[in-house]
C-alpha cells in the first residue's frame, strides 16, 4: 500500500493547520543538516548505516532523506531522557557507544569486516542476531542486546514517523487540526482525508 | 536566598488529579493556600501542537530506573508535569469504581480493603462529574443506581468504538459509550466560565488545545485561583523541613536554579505515586510504617490491535469511546478482582513506537505494517493488580540532572495478573475476530502507578489514615494515586479527584474542631 506524495506538505500551506502545529512540522521539514556533536564521525556513520536498515528509505531522493541518526545525536548531546531506562542498561549515551561497537564486533566475528562494509543482507543478519540475543562478541556480555535493540529501534521509529514526509508515507493527516473532525465513524472521511485514501 | 516569611495555611505540592481539586476546596473555605508545581503553566491554544513530538514537554522526563520482569515504562506512558499534572495528557476516561472494588480482601482473602466505603465516595463522584461536565450515558449500565445522570450526553463514537460494539454484539457482551471527562457540548462552569465542546481531534494524550477535556488546568485550577489560591509553576520541591515538635514548618523548593522557602501550617503532598514517596524517602520522614514506596501496583493494561478493511483513521474522535464492564467479575475467572474493556484510538507515533517495541518489526516489515495505520483499531483492558513484596520503589545511588537520587522501580506481575491478562487476551481476540480484524497482535503493558503511600487504619501497615493524614506527621496529608490500598478495576483519575475533595473536607472539619 502506498500513499500519494505531497499531502502533508500541501496541507501545511493551508489554514487547515493551526499555527503551533505548522511550526512544529515545518521545523522538522526544514531542519538544516547538522554535524554530530555527541558521536564521533565514525560512530555516526555506523549509526546511520544501522538506521538505514531499521527504517529503510530506498526510493527517497537524497535531499528528502529523514536524518534519523541526527535526532539521536542531538538528544544525547543535550543529555535528554524519555523518562526511564531499563535498570540493566547503562546510561543512554554509554549504551549507544557500546552498542555501536557491538555491531562492529559482531560483523567482524562473522564476516571479518566492519558493519558498514557488509552487504545489506549481511547487515540484516547481524541486526537480527542482536535482536534475538544471538550475536557474537564480548560487548553483548556487558550490554543486554535485546534491550539495547528495542531502545534503538523505538527511538529510530519515533524520529522517523514524527517527520512530515514519513507521515505522508502512511497517509496520516491528523495534523490538519484547525477545523476539527465531524466525520469520525468507519469509512467516514473528511475531504482533506480523501486524497490520502490508498484504495481510491 | 529568598525567604517567604508569610506563614500560609497550606502548601499543596503538585497540581494534578490529587492536588488541584483539594487546592480549590481549601481556597473556597477561605484558607491562604499556595500550590508549588514543578512544571510550567501552559496556554494550550498557543503552546500546544497537534504533534506528539512537540508535546513531549507534557511528560515527566526525568529519568527513572525500571527493574523487574515487567519493567514499567515511564515518560509518555506514565506521568506528566505542568499545572494540571498528568491530567494534561490523560485520556479522560472517568468510570466510577464499583463498591466491591474497595473490598478485595473481604471478597478474595488477599490484597487490601479500603478504610472507607463506597458510600463515602459516591457523593464526591457525583460532585466531580457535575463540575467537570463528564459526558456519558444515563443510566450507566453497571454499578449501583445513581441519584443523578451524567452532566452531558455521550460523545460521538469513532471507528474503533464502532468495531468494539460490533465484535461485542456478536459475542453477547454488553457495551456502552464510556464516561469521559470531555465535553460533548459546550458547558458553563461555576468560577471558571464557558468551555467549548470536543472537536474530535483525538489528541487527548498529547494535550487538548480547545479546553474541551477536563484537565485540571481548565477546571479545578481556575476555580482555585478564583477563590484566591496562588499557583506557583516551575517550583520543584526538594525538602520538607520539620520544627522541634515534628510538624512541617517550611517547604524548600528550587525556582530558576535558586532555593526558595515557603513557611506554612500544613502540607498536602500531591506529587503522584512516584514523586510523593520519593520526596518522603529523600527527606527521611513519614515512614515509621516502612511502607513508603512499597505495595506498588500497576493496572493490568494489555492492548490488542488489529487491521480492518474499513478506513478507521485512529487519530479521530475521543480515543476512549466505548466501554464494557461485563468483565468486572467474570464467572470463569481464575484471578483476583476483574477488569474493564475499552476501545482505543491512537496517535501515529505512539502506535508505531509501541509496534516497534511490542512486535520488534524493522526493515520492510515495519514499513508495511506502518502503512496500515489508517486501518488500525485497538481495544484494551484495565484491571486489578495486587500489592506484592517484590514491587516497590527505592532511591538508587545514581543522581539525576537536579543532583537527586533517581528512583528505581521494581515491577513484576504476579500469578493473578498473569491469569487475568491471559483471560483478557483470549476474550479480546474473540471480539476482534468477530469484528473482522486481521494481523492481530498484543502489546503487554501495565498502566498507572498506585499504592506507594497507602492509606489504612493501622499505622504499622499504612502511611496515611483514611483522611489522608500522615500517621507520623500531624500536619502532613497525601492526596494522589499513592494512597490507594488496592488498584481498583477502573481508571483512577475520577477516584483520585473525589478522594482529594474528601481529604480536603476532612481536613477542614478537623480545623474547625480545633479552632
Ligand atoms: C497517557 C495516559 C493516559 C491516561 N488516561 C487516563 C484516563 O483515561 N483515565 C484516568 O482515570 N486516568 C488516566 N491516566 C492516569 C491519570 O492521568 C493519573 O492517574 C492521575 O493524573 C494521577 O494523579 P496524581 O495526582 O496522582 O498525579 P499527577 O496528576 O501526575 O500530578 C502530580 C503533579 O506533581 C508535580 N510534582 C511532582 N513532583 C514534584 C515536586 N518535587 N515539586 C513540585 N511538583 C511536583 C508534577 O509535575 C505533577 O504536575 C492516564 C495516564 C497517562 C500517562
Ligand atoms: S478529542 Fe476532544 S477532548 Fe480530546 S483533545 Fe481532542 S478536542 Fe480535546
Amino acid at each position: 500500500m502506498s500513499h500519494p506524495a505531497n499531502t502533508v506538505r500541501s496541507l501545511l500551506q493551508t489554514d487547515l493547520v493551526t499555527a503551533p502545529t505548522r511550526e512544529a512540522l515545518n521545523g522538522r521539514l526544514n531542519a538544516p543538516p547538522r554535524r554530530p556533536t555527541f558521536f564521533s564521525a565514525d560512530e555516526f556513520a555506523l549509526l546511520q548505516a544501522v538506521c538505514d536498515r531499521l527504517v529503510p528509505q530506498e526510493g527517497r531522493e537524497p535531499s528528502q532523506r529523514i536524518d534519523i541518526a541526527s535526532g539521536i545525536d542531538l538528544r544525547l548531546s543535550e543529555n535528554k531522557s524519555n523518562g526511564w531506562r531499563y535498570d540493566d542498561m547503562p546510561p543512554d549515551g554509554e549504551a549507544y557507544r557500546l552498542g555501536l561497537r557491538g555491531f562492529d564486533e559482531s560483523a567482524q566475528a562473522w564476516f571479518g569486516q566492519s558493519f558498514r562494509d557488509l552487504s545489506p543482507e549481511q547487515q540484516d543478519e547481524v541486526l537480527t542476531a542482536v535482536q534475538a540475543l544471538e550475536a557474537p562478541g564480548s560487548t553483548w556480555d556487558i550490554l543486554p542486546a535485546d534491550h539495547f535493540f528495542e531502545e534503538l529501534l523505538a527511538e529510530a521509529v519515533e524520529n522517523y514517523y514524527s517527520h512530515p514526509l514519513a507521515q505522508e508515507e502512511i497517509g496520516y493527516v491528523g495534523m490538519a487540526d484547525a477545523p476539527g473532525w465531524q466525520r469520525i465513524g468507519l469509512n467516514n472521511l473528511e475531504d482533506r482525508e480523501k486524497q490520502t485514501d490508498a484504495s481510491a | 536566598m529568598t525567604t517567604t516569611h508569610d506563614i500560609v495555611d497550606a502548601v499543596v505540592i503538585g497540581t494534578g488529579a490529587g492536588g488541584a481539586p483539594l487546592l480549590a476546596r481549601l481556597a473556597r473555605a477561605g484558607l491562604r493556600v499556595v500550590a508549588l508545581e514543578a512544571g510550567r503553566h501552559w496556554n494550550p491554544k498557543l503552546d500546544f501542537a497537534t504533534d506528539e513530538r512537540a508535546q513531549d514537554k507534557l511528560f515527566w522526563n526525568d529519568e527513572r530506573l525500571s527493574a523487574g520482569q515487567d519493567a514499567l515504562a515511564f515518560g509518555n506512558n506514565n506521568s506528566g508535569t505542568g499545572v494540571g499534572g498528568s491530567t494534561l495528557h490523560y485520556t479522560a476516561y472517568t468510570p466510577r469504581a464499583q463498591p466491591d472494588d474497595l473490598r478485595i480482601r473481604t471478597e478474595f482473602g488477599v490484597g487490601e480493603d479500603w478504610p472507607i466505603d463506597f458510600a463515602d465516595l459516591a457523593s464526591y463522584y457525583e460532585e466531580v462529574e457535575q463540575f467537570l461536565g463528564v459526558s456519558g450515558p444515563s443510566p450507566y449500565p453497571w454499578g449501583p443506581t445513581r441519584n443523578r445522570g451524567y452532566a452531558l450526553g455521550p460523545l460521538p463514537v469513532n471507528g474503533a468504538g464502532q468495531l468494539m460494539e460490533r465484535g461485542c454484539r456478536t459475542l453477547g457482551i454488553r457495551t456502552s459509550p464510556a464516561a469521559n471527562a470531555a465535553l460533548s457540548v459546550g458547558y458553563y462552569q461555576e468560577g471558571v466560565g464557558h468551555r467549548p465542546g470536543c472537536t474530535n481531534r483525538g489528541f487527548c494524550q498529547a494535550g487538548c488545545t480547545v479546553g474541551a477535556k477536563a484537565s485540571m488546568d481548565v477546571t479545578y485550577i481556575p476555580l482555585a485561583i478564583h477563590y484566591g489560591a496562588e499557583v506557583r509553576p516551575e517550583c520543584f520541591v526538594t525538602q520538607l523541613v520539620r520544627n522541634a515538635s515534628g510538624r512541617i514548618s517550611e517547604v524548600v523548593y528550587i525556582r530558576n536554579g535558586q532555593e526558595e522557602r515557603q513557611r506554612c501550617h500544613n502540607v498536602f503532598l500531591c506529587a503522584g505515586a512516584i514523586e510523593t514517596p520519593r520526596l518522603l524517602l529523600l527527606n527521611g520522614i513519614g515512614n515509621s510504617s516502612g511502607q513508603v514506596g512499597r505495595n506498588l501496583m500497576a493496572h493490568t493494561a494489555l492492548q490488542l490491535w488489529g487491521e480492518f478493511d474499513e478506513d478507521i483513521r485512529p487519530y479521530k474522535g475521543i480515543p476512549g469511546a466505548i466501554i464494557s464492564e461485563d468483565t468486572h467479575r467474570p464467572t470463569n475467572a481464575d484471578f483476583v478482582g476483574g477488569y474493564l474493556l475499552q476501545s482505543i484510538g491512537v496517535m501515529p507515533v505512539t502506535y508505531l513506537s509501541q509496534m516497534a517495541r511490542g512486535r520488534g518489526l524493522w526493515g520492510s516489515a515495519l514499513k508495511q505494517a506502518a502503512s496500515a495505520y489508517n486501518h488500525v483499531a485497538g481495544i484494551n483492558i484495565l484491571g486489578d493488580c495486587l500489592p506484592y513484596e517484590h514491587n516497590y520503589l527505592e532511591l538508587s545511588d545514581e543522581t539525576d540532572s537536579r543532583g537527586l537520587p533517581k528512583p528505581r522501580i521494581f515491577f513484576s506481575n504476579g500469578e493473578s495478573e498473569e491469569r487475568m491478562t491471559a483471560h483478557a487476551d483470549q476474550l479480546m481476540r474473540q471480539i476482534w475476530d468477530a469484528a473482522g480484524a486481521r494481523n492481530v497482535w498484543t502489546f503487554p503493558r501495565n498502566a498507572h502507578i498506585i499504592g506507594t503511600c497507602r492509606m489504612g487504619n493501622d499505622p504499622d501497615t499504612a502511611v496515611v489514615n483514611a483522611d489522608g493524614r500522615s500517621f507520623d506527621i500531624p500536619n502532613l496529608y497525601i492526596s494522589d494515586n499513592s494512597t490507594f490500598p488496592s488498584a481498583l478495576s477502573v481508571n483512577p483519575a475520577l477516584t483520585i479527584m473525589s478522594l482529594a475533595l474528601r481529604t480536603a473536607d476532612k481536613f477542614l472539619t478537623s480545623q474547625r474542631r480545633t479552632a
